[in-house]
């Protein structure tokens, strides 16, 4: 659905975004990820063709965004990293001067606007103006916008940035409401955790470059780390390493507080084998399960934490 | 003696009554290139009208004799020119640059951060407006020398000099306050600028007018002067002390004629100073306490000030708004037509009151028109022609006015708010988004034109005005809209900000109405053409209401037959063809330019978006 080729965006001497691929596809959330002034933000204003790119090209559905813009534009829902308000607008007149600006008929806005009013669970707020609204509130209004043209892709930059914890986990379930609707969602967020619960891929852009793209589970041996697992055992945890040390898919075996950390050797996970081995020596296994690499571990090993 | 000297120093510091405000502006400002570039250029500007004018009085005769002769002359007219032109664009850029000061802060939400650390309000205020004039200070400044220098021509004294900068200063130090005060409870800078002007031209212009008319018959001044203690004299000494545009035409003309007879009307400019500045600190000590109170506000989660009066009148509007909404949707307003033309058009000219207030300034407007016509019809000059030039070059010249600022700040204005990427990101075309913002900038302003269209067509019905007037304005009602709007709009989608759109687009009328018409003319006659100055005169909006209003009025009015009308430019004589199709050229080629500056526009349109 989206596909990014060889892009690259220059400020003057300054190159926000050098030589760009990502490829996402349909029905996909991709999670993009990077630190400030890494071109996270450039590359989402090219794609909703905001900006021109200096060199490369970027296609949305097929189509290139430099040279149908207009086509582009309506198949692309865009909420920037700010919340840009009509002062003087009501939330419904505001969402239908946009229902209207994306040349929906005007039999039916009304519906339309209801509709995403309700998915957004903004009804009650209908004849409040636009700026008297919460931070909370005007997130989800900008996401209602978005929505306003039934776009095939959602382009959200930042979308809960500065929101209390209630309101991140409602957009996140709006977000997860949207994904089943089959939108195609590229975010960008700096609450790593977040992106970890509801994306497929993410991709980690640094300097301006990809250093990573690909699903979460690719970014352990991406990063040559090994699968490991905790293992807990009731008592005897000398004789669980003891057995544990001999086997020869294992590499490594330590005990870390109250449990043993267990390194596969070759990268693959024989969970059922050690579970077995433990049984049979009639040791009591209180927990076995994988550990993971977090988000926020990958993201600070891949990153150098360079800003432009 | 030493310590309370320096306690005397402290106390006066400027930049401790100022604040740090003043000190980060100035080094802000020092980093902009844009403000060397404009200094340079005006200094430039100067040297070459200096030098057109030299020539054109003096060098243009062979005789030494003559030209010792001329250059007293010549000095008078160059000092007295670059005086009027800054006594004007003084005031304006003070109006501009500080039309956003203090609403900036209040949306950036800096001035609840201000007000938490030890600055007072006093200190903000001061601050921004020391910051923003001093730059009009230094443009001030650097003519000095120039016109310091026109002093070895002769005829030009030393007071002159020094009193027309002190009344041109102090001007623009008010309008500055006025525009700042205005700047707290407004946050558009076009709203800002349009009521300022108005409250100066209310002021300064329309309360003397009727003073004028209603304690003085015309034909009692001569009799006035005679006698020290008349209503008339009181009438004229005050106009000179408390109005700035009074005190320069009148520091002026005594330039320009040494030899008028000032008897009683004795003018002394220091006591008008003194009064403009206690006027303009008695605004600064009122804009001190708002600031206050809106800081506050802010800081408790409330942006907008509003007098507590108007809070509760609004809480009570609202308790019985949400009473409403609980049974239907209240006030929501339907999408109709263009969508940029319906949420551009949307709001009423003037704000609050739910349409209201713009009710009231309309019926005010108009209650104002009908008792100046009772004043000359009482006056007896109600069909004179000076009469209805005064109205129409009144209102051609506050439609200049609405269009250069609601043109320019159109686009800008949404770059402030943040919503112009949002719009570009819908599916609206380039030209879409172009023509709905010009066409509610036509519409909003079309109020002005329709007042005028009212005068002019009340007086053709009553016989006072040929109908040929109604062609000939609507020519230039046409170009000048087509024109200030295109220009207005590419100046907006090539700045970010709007007090720069809005500076850029006068500067525009500005160069095209007045510095090119001077300059031109003066080389017209070092070079002996002074055809060249009298046509681009011509181009100017108001010069054409005179000339097209003189002629169709002229003592005549409806019952002249077109082939004996005559309209008088400088000293052409043209029938009522060779000015119908001067007036057609003009509009063509003003039209031209129009359409270039809106191509030029779309073609920006979305660069510098963010």
């Amino acid at each position: 659905m989206i596909r990014i080729e060889n892009l690259t965006k220059d400020y003057g001497d300054l190159t926000a975004v050098e030589n760009l691929n990502l490829t996402i596809k349909q029905g996909d959330i991709f999670g993009f990820i990077g630190p400030n002034g890494a071109g996270k933000t450039t590359t989402m204003r090219i794609l909703v063709t905001l900006l021109e790119p200096t060199r490369g090209t970027a296609f949305i559905d097929g189509l290139d965004v430099t040279r149908h813009g207009k086509k582009v534009r309506r198949l692309v829902g865009y909420m920037p990293d700010f919340m840009g308000v009509y002062d003087d607008l009501k939330v419904f007149e505001y969402l239908e001067f946009f229902a209207a600006a994306f040349g929906i008929e005007r039999q039916k806005r009304k519906s339309i606007v209801d509709g995403v009013l309700e998915l957004t669970d903004l009804t009650s707020k209908q004849s409040v103006t636009v700026d008297s609204l919460s931070r909370g509130m005007q997130q989800r209004l900008g996401l209602a916008r978005v929505l306003i043209h039934d776009p095939k892709v959602l382009i959200l930059d930042e979308p809960a940035s500065g929101l209390d914890p209630r309101a991140r986990i409602e957009i996140r379930e709006l977000l997860r409401e949207l994904r089943r609707m089959g939108k195609t969602i590229m975010i960008s967020s700096h609450i790593l955790s977040e992106l970890e619960e509801i994306c497929d891929h993410v991709g980690i852009i640094e300097h301006g470059q990809m250093v990573f793209s690909g699903r979460l589970d690719e970014i352990r041996p991406h990063l040559g780390i090994q699968s490991k697992v905790r293992v807990k055992v009731a008592e005897n945890r000398d004789t669980a390493v003891e057995l544990l040390s001999a086997l020869p898919s294992i590499s490594k075996v330590e005990i870390v507080a109250d449990y043993i950390s267990v390194t596969f050797a070759d990268g693959k996970e024989c969970n059922g084998l050690i579970a077995r081995t433990l049984v049979n020596a009639d040791l009591d296994v209180v927990f076995l399960q994988p550990e993971q690499l977090k988000l926020d571990d990958a993201f600070l090993q891949l990153t150098k934490g360079i800003v432009h | 003696m030493s310590a309370s000297l320096s306690s005397i120093r402290y106390i006066l510091n400027p930049v401790r009554l100022s604040g740090p405000l003043l000190d980060k502006e100035l080094r802000v400002s020092s980093r902009r290139k844009r403000n060397y570039v404009l200094r340079f250029v005006y200094l430039i500007l100067l040297t070459a009208f200096i030098v057109v004018v030299w020539r054109s009085e003096v060098m243009s005769q062979a005789s030494t004799t003559f030209q010792k002769s001329r250059m007293a002359v010549a000095g008078r007219i160059i000092v007295s020119t670059i005086v009027m032109f800054q006594f004007a664009v003084t005031q304006l850029l003070a109006i501009i640059m500080l039309s956003t000061a203090i609403s900036d802060e209040i949306y950036n939400k800096t001035l609840g951060l201000l007000m938490t650390t030890p600055i007072s309000g006093f200190q903000i205020v001061l601050g921004k407006i020391s910051s923003k004039l001093l730059q009009i200070v230094l443009l001030l400044a650097i003519s000095l020398p120039l016109l310091a220098a026109l002093r070895v021509f002769g005829g030009v004294p030393w007071d002159y000099v020094l009193s027309s900068f002190c009344i041109t200063l102090t001007a623009a130090i008010f309008a500055g306050t006025l525009s700042l005060l205005f700047s707290i409870s407004n946050r558009r800078a076009y709203v800002v600028i349009i009521k300022t002007v108005v409250s100066i031209g209310f002021l300064f212009g329309l309360v003397p007018a009727m003073l004028a008319a209603l304690l003085l018959a015309p034909m009692r001044y001569a009799s006035s002067v005679m006698n020290p203690f008349s209503t008339s004299l009181i009438f004229w000494h005050g106009l000179s002390h408390m109005s700035p545009y009074y005190a320069i035409s009148r520091n002026t003309a005594a330039l320009m004629s040494p030899g008028l007879p000032g008897g009683a009307f004795a003018f002394y400019w220091p006591l008008h100073c003194a009064f403009m500045l206690i006027v303009s600190a008695l605004l600064i000590a009122i804009s001190a306490c708002f600031v206050r109170k809106v800081a506050l506000r802010q800081a408790t989660g409330q942006i907008e000030y509003a007098p507590r009066h108007k809070r509760l009148r609004r809480k009570a509007a609202f308790a019985e708004k949400t009473a409403i909404d609980a049974q239907s949707q209240g006030v929501i307003r339907r999408v109709k037509g263009w969508p940029v033309l319906w949420k551009d058009t949307r709001a009423p000219l003037i704000r609050g009151g739910e349409g209201k207030n713009s009710i009231i300034g309309l019926q005010l407007t108009v209650a104002s028109m009908l008792l100046t016509y009772a004043m000359w019809a009482k006056a007896g000059c109600l069909n004179a022609d000076f009469t209805h030039v005064i109205y129409t070059v009144l209102f051609v010249s506050i439609a200049v006015i609405f269009h250069i600022v609601l043109s320019a700040s159109s686009i800008t204005s949404e770059k402030e708010s943040r919503s112009w990427p949002i719009l570009l990101a819908t599916s609206l075309g380039g030209w879409q988004i172009l023509a709905g913002k010009a066409i509610a900038v036509a519409r909003r302003c079309s109020v002005v034109w329709l007042l005028m269209a009212g005068h002019i067509v009340l007086f053709v019905l009553v016989g006072y005005i040929h109908p040929i007037v109604i062609v000939h304005l609507l020519m230039l009602v046409v170009w000048v809209t087509v024109f200030l709007t295109s220009s207005g709009l590419y100046f907006s989608s090539l700045c970010r900000r709007t007090t720069w759109a809005v500076v850029s687009t006068f500067g525009l009328a500005i160069a095209l109405w007045i510095i090119a018409p001077v300059v031109l003319s003066l080389v017209g006659v070092a070079s002996h053409n002074e055809k060249i100055g009298r046509t681009c005169m011509f181009a100017n909006p108001a010069m054409q209401a005179r000339v097209v209003v003189s002629g169709a009025v002229a003592g005549y009015g409806r019952h002249m037959r077109l082939s004996r009308m005559r309209f008088d430019w400088i000293t052409e004589h043209h029938d009522v063809w060779s000015i119908t199709v001067v007036l057609a050229i003009t509009m063509l080629i003003y039209l031209t330019f129009g359409m270039l500056f809106a191509w030029r526009a779309r073609r920006r349109l979305r660069r510098n978006v963010f």
